[in-house]
């Protein structure tokens, strides 16, 4: 329509006002929709801490509970699982693989987790993915300890770098097995998982920095050293939970029965995609406020472009005179503005897209290193599509009223020019 | 008759005092009327009514036999862009709009002008130039610049060629010249009346300028003529 041509060139006339109204909309738009995306593909991420995993296993608790202690190593477990026991599901006929978890040490901060090396056959995140040493190697000696890669980074170890590990949460001086230090022999590549906050080290060196220690304490007078250690049986007594990996999926709820109704003591068998999501359920309420947040920057964005259009206009009467007087009604001048805040939101989206899709271009590989989340580039879901619908529609609601205005305007001016 | 006003009584709200009441106004085609009259007379407010932007509650306007307040106001705009070229005192351009695209502007609004044009010239881009030639501003290089960068006679001169483009029945101008120097002033107004015989078209002159009124065929003095000038007003009318 001829109108719109108008008011393409009106705009690219004032473009230097223009363009910082498009970027301000552009800008509102990437956030927007790349905080939806960074949302959802983190959901998927988060359910996708740990894959491949059938049941999680744990003394008796709630299943969040243990899925934040076994898995994100927050918390502590109310209780241990017996070694015998251990034994005896793993050996369940339709258990294909178990990975056993032994917490309650930490080194400055970071847990420490005692398991064994089929940890680093079974363990899998995000779609199937499984764990690499980026240096050195899995624990061979008693006394070797694999770093997750923020433990490396953070406290800027190397391999051959001697650590001490700490009894319990807290690195007090008194509670430290500084009589057994370990050694760093691999640095795991990183995961954006808790793997990577995480020290580990073999369950026979859980038990071997614990020989001469009873409920939390040094035996007195006890004290059996590192080398001395080696010679003991260094059989685990109990440990705190393990991963099982089935024969078969169609087995899971059969198999997690059986563990519920255990006879021998009281354990919960978790599956962790359902457990994942109900903890997502409760820390999802920040993700949904970011949303909102991001909605109120269009908000912000698109009332910049009311500005604009509304402080233009006084000094646009005698251009919607000399319309009128070529033949124009009201309703066209009420178009042209219409067309420019259309035009100005229209291009925002377009280029708030682009943008969008040009910084996950370049952030891709860093986001993806750093949280582990890995953004595809594909083109908008649906509901990203309503997302620019709703700006779309908010876009000319607010460009309705400064085209309402001019439509007054010219309406009572007529052809008298007034400045 | 290209106007005939009957009876007209306009007041710009109701109850307002009334700016003009004019008992018999006529104008033939191909006429070319002076309309003088202190500021603040109403000339303008006569124009608004001619060229259908404004209707008055009593009495009638017809322009080219057509009865605008039987009109509505969608008829009304589209009846000025079909029939009337208007130019303002001053500052007549878009200021976005180039040289030529200001003077094809009536075309956007109008398939009747646009269709004129174009049984004048192959294209409403070449119907401009020739309109621009005609009055002098032929220069390429005047086609290419900003509109707000032409000086005062310029600008008038394009606004000329947008008022003839597509020729319409009807020439308004408010003030035109005011602007501009004697020697220009009449310049500009040969122009006019040059294009204005050339297409047929009517014009209606307005100006307090008291010099230009021998170059026209006919002078109104609306102060005397408008029944409803104050007194004070029409006293300075005379002077
Ligand atoms: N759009 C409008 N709304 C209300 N009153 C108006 C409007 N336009 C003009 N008037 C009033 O109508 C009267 C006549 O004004 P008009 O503009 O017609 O005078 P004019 O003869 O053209 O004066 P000038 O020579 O200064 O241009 C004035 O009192 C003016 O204030
Ligand atoms: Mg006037």
């Amino acid at each position: 329509m001829a109108i719109l041509s108008l008011a393409w060139k009106s705009l690219l006339n004032r473009r230097f006002t223009a363009l910082l109204t498009l970027i301000s909309i552009a800008l509102s738009v990437t956030l927007l929709v790349g905080v939806e995306r960074l949302r959802t593909e983190a959901r998927a991420s988060f359910a996708s801490t740990l894959s491949g995993t059938d049941l999680i296993v744990g003394a008796r608790s709630g299943p969040v509970q243990l899925l934040l202690y076994s898995v994100f190593r927050i918390g502590d477990a109310t209780n241990n699982i017996s070694w015998e026991s251990y034994q005896d599901i793993a050996a369940h006929p339709k258990v294909d693989w178990t990975v056993p978890i032994s917490l309650g040490d930490s080194h400055r901060g970071f847990r420490v987790l005692g398991t064994t090396g089929a940890y680093f056959e079974h363990y899998r995140y995000a779609r199937d993915r499984r764990l690499v040493i980026d240096q050195g190697q899995r624990f061979e000696d008693l006394y070797d300890a694999v770093l997750g890669a923020e433990v490396a980074e953070k406290l800027g170890y190397q391999i051959g770098d001697a650590i001490i590990v700490a009894h319990g949460a807290s690195d007090v001086s008194f509670a430290r097995h500084d009589d057994k230090p370990f050694r760093v022999s691999g640095i795991l590549a990183r995961t954006g998982t808790p793997v990577d906050r995480t020290v580990h080290v073999s369950l026979e060196a859980i038990e071997a920095i614990h020989v001469d220690w009873q409920s939390g304490a040094r035996i007195p007078g006890l004290s059996i050293s590192a080398e001395q250690a080696r010679a003991m049986d260094l059989t685990p007594k109990a440990i705190t939970a393990f991963l099982v990996g089935l024969k078969s999926k169609i087995a899971t709820f059969q198999v997690q029965r059986f563990i519920n109704e255990y006879p021998e003591e009281p354990l919960s068998a978790i599956l962790p995609g359902v457990a994942l999501s109900q903890l997502w359920d409760l820390i999802g309420i920040a993700e949904n406020a970011l949303l909102i947040v991001s909605a109120f920057v269009v908000v912000v964005g698109l009332f910049g472009m009311l500005t604009a259009l509304l402080t233009s206009l006084d000094e646009r009467r005698r251009e919607m005179a000399i319309l009128r007087s070529v033949g124009a009604r009201p309703g066209h001048v009420f178009a042209l503005i219409m067309g420019e805040a259309g035009v100005l939101t229209l291009l925002g989206l377009v280029s708030g897209m682009a943008l969008l899709y040009l910084s996950l271009i370049l952030g891709q590989p860093i986001i993806e290193s750093r949280f582990g989340i890995f953004i595809p580039l594909g083109g908008p879901t649906p509901y990203e599509w309503i997302l620019l619908g709703a700006v779309l529609v908010a876009g000319v609601l607010v460009g309705s009223i400064p085209s309402y205005r001019a439509y007054r305007l010219s309406l009572a001016d007529g052809l008298s020019v007034r400045i | 008759m290209v106007i005939e006003i009957e009876d007209l009584e306009f007041r710009w709200q109701p109850g307002a005092p009334r700016v003009l009441a004019i008992e018999d106004l006529r104008v033939a085609q191909g006429e070319r009327l002076f309309i003088k009259g202190p500021s603040g007379s109403g000339k303008s407010t006569l124009l608004s009514l001619i060229s259908g932007v404004t209707t008055a509650a009593t009495g009638s306007v017809r322009v080219l036999d057509q009865a605008l307040e039987r009109l509505g106001s969608i008829k009304r705009d589209h009846f000025r862009a079909d029939h009337i070229g208007y130019i303002f005192q001053m500052f007549n351009l878009i200021p976005y709009l180039s040289v030529v695209d200001n003077v094809t502007l009536p075309c956007r609004f109008s398939a009747r002008r646009r269709a004129n044009a174009l049984s004048r010239s192959r294209d409403l881009d070449t119907e401009a130039r020739r309109l621009l030639r005609q009055l002098d501003m032929d220069h390429p290089d005047l086609h290419r610049r900003a509109v707000t960068t032409l000086s005062v006679g310029q600008q008038q001169r394009v606004a000329a060629a947008r008022a003839l483009m597509g020729a319409p029945e009807l020439l308004i101008a408010d003030e035109p010249t005011s602007a501009l120097d004697a020697d220009r002033r009449e310049s500009f107004i040969q122009l006019l009346f040059d294009e204005c015989r050339a297409s047929g078209a009517t014009l209606v002159f307005v100006s307090h300028d008291a010099s230009l009124e021998p170059l026209f065929d006919r002078t109104l003095d609306l102060a005397a003529v408008n029944r409803a000038a104050p007194p004070a007003l029409a006293g300075m009318g005379e002077g």
